[in-house]
């Protein structure tokens, strides 16, 4: 059995892809279970995604501790996940980045794979500039580098079930298997004996509710910030009604000012901004 | 047809399609949305001839369907977690007025905290409403026991509504292959809705309406002697569908290697597969246990747990909810059908998965290695019992 485990954040279509995945697996004539996991439903807000893939029937239904294989969707999430924790040794880790593979480290040893998912996905036009859907180039590199699955059969499930712009998809996934780079790496130091409880695992294994935002970082799933442009506001308050996180101060002279510890990039305000006062501006 | 890929979600929707639905009306939740967005399309293609009703709240979406099932319409809707909680009132109308109906209902954690995780809370606490309830454990059961459920509600004896239950994300949300029936086949097994219907345009007749003293007793033990003729009823349903879809769904309570275990899990849903896979592990290392899996909690199959149980020494029941002043909501069950049997086994409550917590084989490891090894009868909550990662106090 092939255990995939896949890290995005909500809107890069993680969910859409495990779909995708398994559609591809069974053309295959493979059986495959694949299933998304999501604390909130937001977009921003970290997704994973985890496939099985067998010859025959999957006697297993729960997360995936010891993946084959980590697919990356966001490099953001680098920064405050533990994406690798549980990846087995040897195993492979895929992440969408402009860098070659040898910008990130696996201590454990293994296969490091980069795919610039980014730009082919704002190439071709899936999604959009601002927020790219990234998904299907990395599946074509997912299936260039692991060859669990055929791209032959991953372009056939793209274009029966991705419900717009399946061609441009298709074409993402050809670019993602074409330009897909990897490495061996050798393990940095010793390997450490396996342990049950040695990695810290990349999703909630307890309680994690009831947590103000300054604990829980959900500022840091914000891909765009707005931008107040105080010659156009007219003070009318529209975006602190609107805004869902109550992510509005006002300053001394009534003009609003964005708590970014709070703002998790949604847009709303700028949407609802009556002067055209706000604009959304990509993260650098 | 044969296969296809789906996730539990569009194996309700694929279902409910094969079962020709005539009105659907629900109201979006999270897990459920993709089920009746799945109907929604079928409608508008024309794929699917049936009414779709928008509506405003849960309550009202139950209402468009007692009030179609009465007319003599086969229905469906589906919900999760609060907007069942919403239904509660409708769901005794349901079965007080001996409505055939069948509703989808993805388990989720009931708030507070908010989570949209699985748990059995929501359905459990429809436990006395009347109400069939079925909780599969694979995309593949789903669709089966959505089809085998319209035939038992309809059948002139039964007259009951059921509720097809599925795992929030760990069936919603899973894209696995299954086999999907020939609409043929479909509808040879469920015909249309034999359309006797309760109430007729032009007919003068009452439904649900004032009984005194003197005769309301008499409608609560029609719906009592109802339910009582489930069981047996399920199995001749099964046993037709297996016929024609070479499907054996296996009655209310599958066991498995429950032959001269020492110990054996009762487990409802998607833990059940898991906990098959570590049955064969502890086997193969020579440890006797076996598990079965509740399908039909509602009617409890007390023959069922009683012929499992006796040859079985120690008996762990694994709820994914817990009633608060009690027990597991199955293992009182258990218990209370296993008083005054001879010599009966130990009942071990035991929690795990509560709001959504993994239950993967490790933890399924520590209920059996509890079973064989303790003699406490819980209950036991086994999320507790591991690392807790971000701790919260207050």
């Amino acid at each position: 059995m092939l255990e995939i485990r896949f890290h995005g954040r909500g809107g890069q279509g993680a969910v859409v892809a495990s779909e995708l995945l398994a559609q591809a697996v069974f053309f295959d004539g493979k059986v495959a279970q694949s299933f998304p996991f999501f604390g909130v439903e937001r977009r921003g807000a970290p997704v994973t995604a985890f496939t099985r893939i067998d010859d025959h029937p999957i006697e297993l239904r729960s997360f995936i501790e010891h993946p084959d294989v980590v697919v990356v969707l966001d490099p953001g999430l680098l920064r405050d996940t533990p994406v690798t924790g549980g990846l087995k040794p040897g195993g492979l880790l895929l992440v969408n980045s402009p860098q070659a593979p040898g910008a990130f480290s696996l201590p454990q040893g293994g296969t490091l794979a980069t795919v610039d998912a980014t730009r082919i996905a704002v190439g071709r036009k899936v999604g959009t500039a601002t927020m790219p859907v990234v998904n299907t180039a990395m599946l074509g590199a997912l299936a260039r580098v692991t060859g669990a699955f055929t791209e032959a059969s991953l372009e056939r499930a793209i274009v029966a079930f991705v419900p717009s712009h399946p061609e441009e998809n298709r074409a993402a996934a050809r670019d993602g298997a074409e330009s897909v780079r990897m490495e061996p790496v050798a393990p940095s130091s010793r390997p450490s004996p396996p342990s049950e409880e040695a990695a810290p695992l990349p999703f909630p294994e307890g309680p994690v509710a009831s947590l103000p935002s300054n604990i829980l970082h959900t500022s840091s799933w914000r891909t765009l910030r707005p931008v107040i442009d105080r010659d156009r506001c007219t003070r009318c308050n529209f975006c602190w009604e609107f805004c869902p996180d109550d992510a509005f101060d006002f300053d001394a002279e009534g003009f609003p000012v964005v708590k970014l510890l709070y703002c998790k990039g949604c847009g709303i305000c700028a949407t609802e901004c009556p002067p055209d006062a706000i604009q959304m501006v990509t993260e650098a | 047809m044969g296969f296809k890929v789906l996730s539990g979600n569009g194996a309700q929707a694929e279902a409910a399609r094969l079962a020709r639905v005539q009105v659907i009306a629900a109201y979006p939740i999270t897990p459920q949305t993709t089920i009746v967005e799945a109907l929604a399309d079928m409608v508008a293609s024309g794929e699917l001839k049936a009414q779709y009703v928008k509506v405003e709240s849960e309550h009202s979406a139950l209402q468009v369907c007692l009030s179609a099932a009465a007319l003599g319409a086969r229905t469906y809707s589906a919900t999760s977690s609060q907007g069942l909680l919403l239904m509660h009132e409708l769901l005794h109308w349901a079965s007080g007025q001996r409505t055939p109906m069948v509703l989808g209902v993805v388990n989720r954690a009931v708030a507070p905290p908010w989570n949209i995780g699985a748990d059995h809370a929501d359905t459990m606490s429809q436990r006395d409403t009347g109400w069939i309830q079925f909780y599969p454990e694979s995309n593949q059961e789903v669709l089966d026991t959505v089809l085998t459920a319209y035939r038992l509600v309809e059948d002139p004896e039964i007259r009951l509504p059921a509720m097809v239950t599925e795992d929030a994300f760990y069936l919603s949300h899973t894209f696995e292959p299954v086999d999907v029936p020939d609409p043929k086949v479909v509808d040879t097994f469920l015909p249309p809705k034999d359309a006797r219907a309760i109430l007729r345009p032009g007919v003068v007749s009452r439904l649900g309406s004032f009984t005194g003293p003197d005769h309301y007793v008499d409608f609560r033990h029609q719906v009592a002697e109802a339910m009582d003729r489930v069981l047996p009823k399920l199995q001749e349903v099964e046993s037709e569908y297996a016929r024609r879809s070479g499907r054996d769904l296996g009655g209310p309570l599958v066991g498995y290697r429950t032959e001269d275990a020492d110990a054996v899990l009762l487990t409802l849903g998607t833990i059940s597969t898991t906990a098959r896979g570590v049955v064969d592990e502890l086997r193969s290392s020579g440890q006797k246990v076996g598990m079965a899996k509740l399908r039909v909690f509602r009617p409890f199959p007390v023959e069922a747990v009683r012929a499992l149980a006796r040859d079985v020494s120690r008996l762990g029941v694994l709820d994914r909810s817990f009633t608060f002043g009690s027990s597991g909501p199955a293992a009182s069950e258990v218990r209370s059908a296993l008083y005054g049997v001879p010599s009966p086994p130990s009942v071990t409550s035991f929690l795990a998965g509560i709001g959504g917590r993994d239950v993967g084989p490790k933890d399924l490891h520590r209920v059996f290695q509890a079973l064989l090894s303790s003699r406490s009868t819980g209950p036991r909550w086994m999320d507790l019992e591991t690392d807790g990662g971000v701790v919260v106090h207050g």
